[in-house]
């Protein structure tokens, strides 16, 4: 993604004191990852791996820009597009996604309904997680993770901010466009959060493929069922599964034929096979490769590739 | 001569003003009607698709006539380009400027700004119940035109007539 264009889609939803003071501190937004928001404290951007707090435009005042309950009304307005009702779902789930795929995590006051979260108030924490589309970044491990030229049904297993997201959005580019390794084919992605496409009213603003259909914001059990009946994928990818919804879903796609790429929060192999529902699957060896990332130097290190078996394929990469 | 046919045209004069004046008020009844028109599709937007205001504005003003159109069109573009801090600003800058040449009455167009409050601000369903609350006293607001409406017409016609007569009567 053209890095003035991140620079537009994020700057437009800072409240515009808040736009002042990151514009002043002259950043390359290709390198910013995170800005984080919270009332009363200091402006903070992760900024090549490193934390940064912002200073005040006036340079008289010590420390960071500290950040008001108005800056934060204002920063809802822009993010939501004055129109808090259109976002409920995302705000019950604690992130809207803004134009461009950029991840905006809110923090507040939950409001209860039977026990579940209806709702947020009093938001006083906000987080936007600038999307990266790093193309290639899945040269590495597309050699692992393909046999005859079809894809394997691939588990991404990281912890959060290793880059899996980045990983998966490249793949799903590699595998529906096709290359040495992989034969083109349908892919169809189920993009709850809108993360992996970006879209914006309807339209992807990050690149996945010219053989690609995107079923955005729908939960992904609910997903995968449709996308199978209505376009009949041959790869189905999914960002972040966990529910037991979840995985039965990606079990029943697996039996439809379908190959799944799917990513997970874990560190490991072994915790992915201590967790409750998951296991089953690691278990069953109904994935055909893992690929374990980190984040020791750089997001999207790969420090594994394992086969269904738990054998280790490479590391380091 | 001369005076007969004067008098003819002071009656004609008088007699088509208040005529006018009767179709001033069904017009005004009219604008009315098609706010409410108009809400109703906001409304109905909001509840379907949960889409954000620009695209709901930008959807119905493809569906209205002028000034409704440009008046929902501008607004499609203020909340795209985030242009103010709050939405109501936005909406009540829009209504002074592009719905001015309806001329509506100073209660029914503090009534309409106050719909600027609420908006975006809350749940679907609380959005949803902050508008049927509007156009319930928007009902209100029409049932009274349309009642005196009857009545002020007839008035006019008359006094239309026999306003003229009486001048012509004042002038021989």
């Amino acid at each position: 993604m053209d890095v003035n264009r991140k620079e537009r889609q994020i700057l437009c939803v800072l409240a515009r004191s808040v736009r002042a003071v990151v514009e002043d501190a002259g950043l390359d937004f290709g390198q910013v990852q995170e800005i984080r928001m919270r009332i009363a404290k200091p402006l903070i951007v992760v900024y090549n791996n490193e934390e940064r707090i912002l200073p005040p435009i006036q340079r008289d005042r010590e420390g960071g820009h500290i950040v008001t309950r108005e800056e934060m009304r204002e920063t809802l307005e822009y993010v939501s597009h004055y129109s808090l009702y259109a976002y409920e779902q995302e705000i019950r789930q604690g992130f809207i996604t803004i134009e461009g795929g950029h991840r905006v995590g809110v923090i507040g006051k939950a409001i209860l309904e039977r026990d579940r979260v209806k709702n947020l108030q009093y938001i006083s924490s906000v987080n936007i997680r600038v999307a990266h589309e790093v193309a290639g970044c899945a040269d590495k491990v597309i050699p692992y993770i393909t046999k005859d030229r079809q894809v394997c049904h691939t588990l991404i297993i990281s912890p959060p901010c290793c880059g899996k997201t980045t990983l998966i959005r490249d793949l799903i580019r590699q595998v529906s466009n096709g290359n040495t390794y992989v034969k083109g084919c349908s892919v169809g992605v189920v993009d709850e959060r809108s993360e992996l496409g970006g879209c914006y009213l309807g339209v992807p603003q990050n690149e996945l493929g010219m053989r690609t259909d995107i079923l955005d914001g729908c939960p992904k059990a609910q997903g995968m069922i449709m996308l199978i009946r209505s376009m009949a994928p041959k790869v189905i990818a999914v960002d972040e599964i966990g529910s037991p919804e979840d995985i039965y879903a990606l079990e029943y796609a697996m039996q439809c034929g379908c190959t799944l790429i799917a990513s997970v929060h874990g560190r490991d192999m072994e915790e992915i096979s201590e967790k409750p529902v998951l296991s089953d699957l690691v278990r069953k060896k109904r994935f055909e490769r893992y690929v374990v990332l980190e984040n020791r130097n750089h997001p999207g290190e790969i420090r594994a590739v394992f086969d269904q078996r738990g054998s280790l394929l490479c590391c380091g990469l | 001569m001369l005076r007969f046919i004067g008098g003819i045209l002071i009656i004609t004069a008088t007699t088509g003003a208040g005529i006018l004046y009767g179709m001033e008020l069904q017009e005004y009844l009219e604008k009315l009607l098609y706010i409410r028109h108009i809400i109703y599709m906001i409304k109905g937007e909001l509840e379907y698709s949960s889409a954000p205001l620009s695209e709901v504005f930008g959807r119905i003003s493809a569906r209205v006539r002028e000034p409704y159109r440009q008046w929902l069109g501008a607004m499609e573009k203020q909340v795209e380009n985030r242009e103010e801090d709050a939405f109501l600003k936005i909406w009540m800058r829009s209504v002074d400027k592009y719905l001015k040449e309806l001329h509506l009455k100073s209660e029914h167009s503090i009534q309409l700004k106050e719909l600027g409050t609420y908006l975006g601000q809350t749940d679907g369903a609380s959005e949803s119940r902050n508008l049927q609350l509007y156009l319930g006293r928007l009902e209100l607001e029409i049932e009274k035109v349309r009642e005196g409406m009857a009545s002020k017409k007839r008035i006019g016609n008359c006094l239309g007539v026999m306003g003229g007569i009486f001048l012509v009567v004042l002038l021989i």
